[in-house]
């Protein structure tokens, strides 16, 4: 089982349509992929049309095996099943842990019920915290949307910084620009130091802004699903060819 | 992903979007494209296990789909009529199939088209709730949907409300063995055993009829099996049929003119002839395993050449007693059979017919009863082996008496009874194989010889390892007869009889 997070710690780059057509992809290709939606002001759920569950916070009571697999909801697609936005981050510790430990009780249940999972995404939070350590921890690899602007050169910064800081290994980080616009020359400038500065860092893949991604909202799908030929699509599967790489074989 | 959720309906007759929709007022319906019709073909053995069982097994366009009470579906492309599912190739329908009886074949019981459609339930939001799979099932005359309403994980509140939605269509069945009935109507159920209601104060020789009359039918059901050799156990119930005939003729003394029993018993006889040696070879062939099992490796050329032999024999004596079931001769005999055993007017009468059945049914066993208990209680380690096979025959017969007049006395009791003496019964059986097994090896041995009495080397050692195994066998199957017979002649099983069979006597 592979861990994918995508991961930002600055709002509105692509990050959620990032982790819905990554998570879409990885079951399209015959993998069984549970997308954690961990991102309270996220939308992986939505996209999918998945709606919170009350349960999870409900049944408190609950041991944890039941409570996590009883909130687990499958999507339309096959292959493609959703945690939705509704843990605690002590829960998703917890969670995480779990997954990661082949002999825990929430890992055996998922098997048993023949639903154990080859490639988990995570939708994180956009924020630095003990959570998203552990996250940068637990996962094989990091996806990183960066917009090619200023602002996006400071947070990335900022996130290299944190990994510095706290010893962790910069190999799992995965950029790749976001919402590119070629008109713009910023965008175009920016990339090219980025590029330079980090160059192990940047996938080759560039997503530009597109209204077709945009539509995923009034979609609630995947964009590869309603817009399999546009621009677009074609950015998203070579990002999934790039990451699939990455994390190396899954089973 | 697999472990959802599933259960199966059937519904009478073309299931729609719209009244699905009426059903499901919570959720909208979206059909998908429905697959093209083809052909299909509904498989089970002779006694219907897999309907007994509440299964149903399709057979269409080289793919095989078992369907169960569960919810649970399992396909493999294979090809399955004609087959023993124990000679499947290691995989889940196998694996399905273990319990299926291990004689039986796969046969068609139907025959129709199929094709099939898939729905979708969504909620408001347009998402996935359930999924309904639809298959449609027509035979020339009737037709039949078979519903798996599958869940997905997390949504088990739609699951319910979907599943007890379909339930609650006018007709609906939660049994996907009702798609036998409904698709094949008035097809008889066969059974080897079938219960025969007779009335304690029915005449005897009523009763009698009854049976003879009943057999007769079942031998009938086993005849186009016998023809297509689709497996052994078509024959074997053809003549456990007739010999339950012969044995009501021999047994219910005096409820036909004496006469007409011997008449009868000819032509009981004439019938069954025929069969025997076919069956023999049955037996053999079934048993090639275990006496390969039996000598060393050292003897299995020959024992190769002998069941060469007996292959080619049963070749030829099938295609005889095939040609004879096809013949009209035979069907002449059997419909004059069906038209006497109609009813027990038509025969002579002798002077036991008008006594009351259960009068008439204790009498016998009682009678019978005493004699097993006489000759198994002389039975020592002196004893010579005929004594033996008496108590055999003896048990047989107190066997099928019980049988047949089952339904006239307490279950419970009668059940107690019976399982010691099939545990005797059993023994009995094994001692007699031996002994007819090592008769017909010496036969065989006789049959294969040149004139001057030389046979095959091998052919002699491997015959000669296996009847020195076989007697042992024998031996030891007989030191067992007199501790079973003990557990059967218990004060326990004495006072059923008694109180069963004898009590209205004192």
């Amino acid at each position: 089982m592979k861990t994918i997070a995508c991961y930002s710690n600055k709002g509105g780059v692509g990050k959620t349509a990032t982790s819905v057509n990554l998570a879409y992809a990885f079951a399209q290709a015959g993998q069984r992929v549970l997308l954690c939606d961990l991102d309270p002001q996220g939308a992986s759920g939505f996209y999918l049309r998945v709606k919170p569950s009350k349960k999870l916070t409900e049944a408190r009571f609950f041991e944890d095996v039941k409570r996590f697999t009883k909130s687990i909801r499958a999507s339309d697609f096959e292959g493609l099943d959703v945690l939705p936005a509704n843990m605690t981050y002590r829960d998703f510790d917890v969670f995480l842990s779990r997954m990661r430990n082949k002999r825990s009780r929430l890992k055996k249940a998922l098997v048993s019920v023949g639903g154990d999972y080859d490639v988990i995404v995570l939708d994180c939070p956009p924020n630095f915290s003990t959570l998203s350590e552990n996250i940068f921890k637990a996962s094989d690899l990091i996806v990183v949307p960066v917009i090619p602007s200023t602002l996006s050169e400071r947070t990335f910064e900022q996130l290299i910084g944190f990994f510095d800081a706290h010893k962790l290994p910069k190999k799992k980080i995965c950029a790749f620009f976001s919402m590119v616009q070629r008109r713009k020359k910023l965008h175009l400038e920016t990339m090219e130091t980025m590029q330079k500065q980090y160059r192990k860092r940047f996938l080759k893949t560039v997503v530009p802004f597109s209204a077709d991604i945009e539509r995923m909202g009034q979609y609630r799908a995947p964009v590869l699903t309603y817009a399999g030929r546009s621009v677009a699509a074609s950015a998203y599967k070579s990002l999934f060819k790039e990451i699939k790489k990455g994390v190396g074989p899954v089973k | 992903m697999t472990g959802n959720q599933s259960a199966f309906f059937v519904v009478p007759d073309g299931l729609s979007a719209e009244t699905l929709a009426q059903a499901l007022d919570r959720y909208t319906v979206e059909s998908r494209p429905r697959q093209p019709e083809r052909a299909f073909a509904l498989l089970d053995c002779h006694d219907q296990s897999l309907q007994q069982s509440g299964r149903l097994l399709i057979e269409a366009a080289g793919m095989l789909r078992l369907y169960d009470n569960r919810g649970d579906s399992v396909s493999q492309r294979l090809k399955g009529r004609g087959r023993f599912p124990k000679d499947f190739p290691e995989g889940p329908m196998k694996q399905a199939l273990s319990g299926f009886p291990k004689l039986r074949a796969l046969g068609v019981v139907g025959e129709g088209h199929i094709s099939r459609a898939d729905f979708l339930v969504l909620d408001e939001l347009q998402k996935t709730q359930a999924k309904l799979h639809v298959t449609a099932l027509s035979s020339p005359n009737e037709r039949v949907e078979l519903v798996q309403v599958e869940g997905l994980r997390g949504y088990d509140r739609a699951f319910s409300a979907v599943s007890s939605a379909i339930a609650g269509i006018k007709g609906a069945q939660a049994d996907v063995a009702a798609v036998f009935p409904q698709l094949f109507p008035g097809q008889a159920r066969y059974q080897a055993k079938p219960h025969i209601p007779l009335g304690k104060t029915e005449p005897a020789s009523e009763a009698a009829t009854d049976i003879i009359s009943t057999y007769l039918g079942v031998a009938r059901q086993n005849e186009a099996g016998v023809i297509k050799d689709i497996d052994t156990e078509y024959l074997h119930d053809y003549r456990v049929s007739l010999r339950r005939i012969r044995s009501v003729l021999s047994l219910f003394k005096g409820v036909y003119s004496e006469a007409e029993t011997a008449g009868l018993k000819r032509v009981f006889s004439d019938l069954m002839q025929p069969t025997g040696r076919v069956r023999d070879l049955d037996v053999y062939l079934l048993e090639k395993e275990s006496f390969f099992n039996l000598v060393p490796v050292s003897l299995n050329a020959g024992l190769e050449e002998m069941f060469d032999a007996f292959q080619k024999e049963r070749a030829r004596e099938l295609n005889r007693l095939s040609r004879w079931l096809r013949g009209s001769e035979y069907e002449k005999t059997m419909r004059s059979l069906a038209a006497r055993f109609e009813s027990a007017t038509d025969l002579a009468s002798g002077p036991s017919a008008n006594l009351g059945a259960y009068e008439y049914a204790c009498a016998l066993i009682w009678k019978r009863y005493r004699k097993v208990c006489k000759l198994a209680r002389s039975i020592t380690p002196d004893t010579p082996d005929e004594v033996v096979h008496d108590l055999r025959i003896h048990c047989k017969k107190l066997r099928y008496l019980m049988e047949f007049f089952g339904p006239l006395f307490d279950d419970k009791g009668f059940k107690t009874i019976i399982k010691p003496l099939k545990r005797l019964q059993d023994n009995l059986g094994l001692f007699n194989d031996c002994s007819v097994q090592q008769e017909a090896l010496l036969e065989f041995v006789s049959t294969s010889s040149g004139r001057s009495g030389q046979i095959n080397g091998q052919l002699a050692m491997a015959v000669g390892g296996l009847i020195a195994v076989l007697d042992q066998r024998q031996r030891q199957e007989r030191d067992r007869v007199i501790a079973n017979f003990e557990h059967f002649d218990s004060p326990k099983i004495r006072q059923l009889f008694r109180t069963l069979f004898h009590s209205a006597k004192e």
